[in-house]
């Protein structure tokens, strides 16, 4: 930082000193300027979404009345799970579960559950997390029932 | 014999003064952003609805390997509910809202558990996304 000569004498060499002086106050003002756009720059809010995740039993939800609404998403594609599963289009998503959720006023009860495929990518899931926001429904993640795998060793245990 | 002190004529620097003083500010601006996972490499997913963010209590990324990092340092996914209970506890807050930034091609099976994880330590999801044109 260029603090600068203390400005004051006169003559010719005063003022040789003082437009120093004033040159170097000026390179020190550009370089905070600079350095407080830089920093303005790196702190741009973010842009994202919230989302409010409800921790739901399913086997509550099969016990009462009203059955949720229940989502397969694959890698590629999503499903509306029932006695058949039925391939819905990303794009006819929303309507879809607007018709299904119509008869739900409660908002307990209009809960989607999602389930996914292991290699269901984020990109997809935000995808569908949309559409069902967009829809009115609330989304909650189905537990996946987790398979315990043993191993035994040849000809041991 | 007398002797004329000569005055010197020297003036308090001001301006280098109000620069210091602003270098100091921006400092503490700068220290006082939330920790700092800038180098990690991730790229956000596209939505149409998104809105501002604001400060949150912590940051958990996924980056392109899909390593987990929570407020820039790695952990495991098995350690994140006591690392998310760890965090609110230093702040002392017992709720908080929790930004994930996940890379796009990340799979459920990773994804899935952090989301888990985070609502249920009853902090609140915050998905940062790409806003699409």
């Amino acid at each position: 930082m260029a603090g600068g000569p203390a400005i004051g004498g006169g003559g010719k060499r005063g003022s040789a000193a003082q437009t120093v002086g004033v040159l170097n106050l000026l390179t020190d003002l550009a370089f905070n300027l600079l350095i407080f756009f830089v920093v303005c720059a790196s702190t741009e809010p973010e842009k994202g979404r919230p989302q409010d995740v409800p921790n739901v039993n399913e086997k509550k939800t099969e016990e009462s009345k009203v059955q949720p609404v229940k989502l397969r998403v694959s890698r590629t594609d999503v499903f509306l799970k029932g006695e058949t599963e039925e391939n819905l289009p990303i794009e006819g998503l929303a309507a879809r579960l607007r018709e299904l959720l119509a008869e739900k006023t409660n908002p307990r009860e209009r809960i989607v559950m999602v389930q996914t495929d292991g290699d269901t990518t984020y990109s997809q899931w935000i995808k569908v997390a949309e559409k069902i926001e967009e829809a009115g429904g609330v989304m909650t993640m189905l537990k996946v029932t987790e398979k315990v795998v043993t191993l035994r060793k040849s000809g041991g245990e | 014999m007398r002797f004329k002190w000569k005055k010197l004529e020297v003036a308090p620097p001001y301006v280098s003064m109000a620069d210091i003083a602003f270098n100091l500010v921006l400092f503490f601006v700068i220290l006082a952003r939330t920790q700092d996972d800038s180098h990690l490499k991730w790229e956000p997913a596209k939505s149409a609805a998104t809105r501002q963010i604001e400060n949150a209590s912590m940051s958990i990324t996924v980056d392109v390997d899909g390593k987990t990092y929570l407020n820039g340092q790695q952990v495991g996914i098995i350690e994140l509910p006591e690392g998310i209970a760890s965090q609110l506890a230093a702040k002392g807050e017992t709720k908080g809202k929790v930004l994930l930034k996940i890379h796009k091609e990340t799979q459920a099976l990773t994804f899935e558990p952090i989301i888990k994880a985070v609502s249920k330590a009853g902090c609140e999801v915050v998905h940062v996304l790409e806003e699409q044109q």
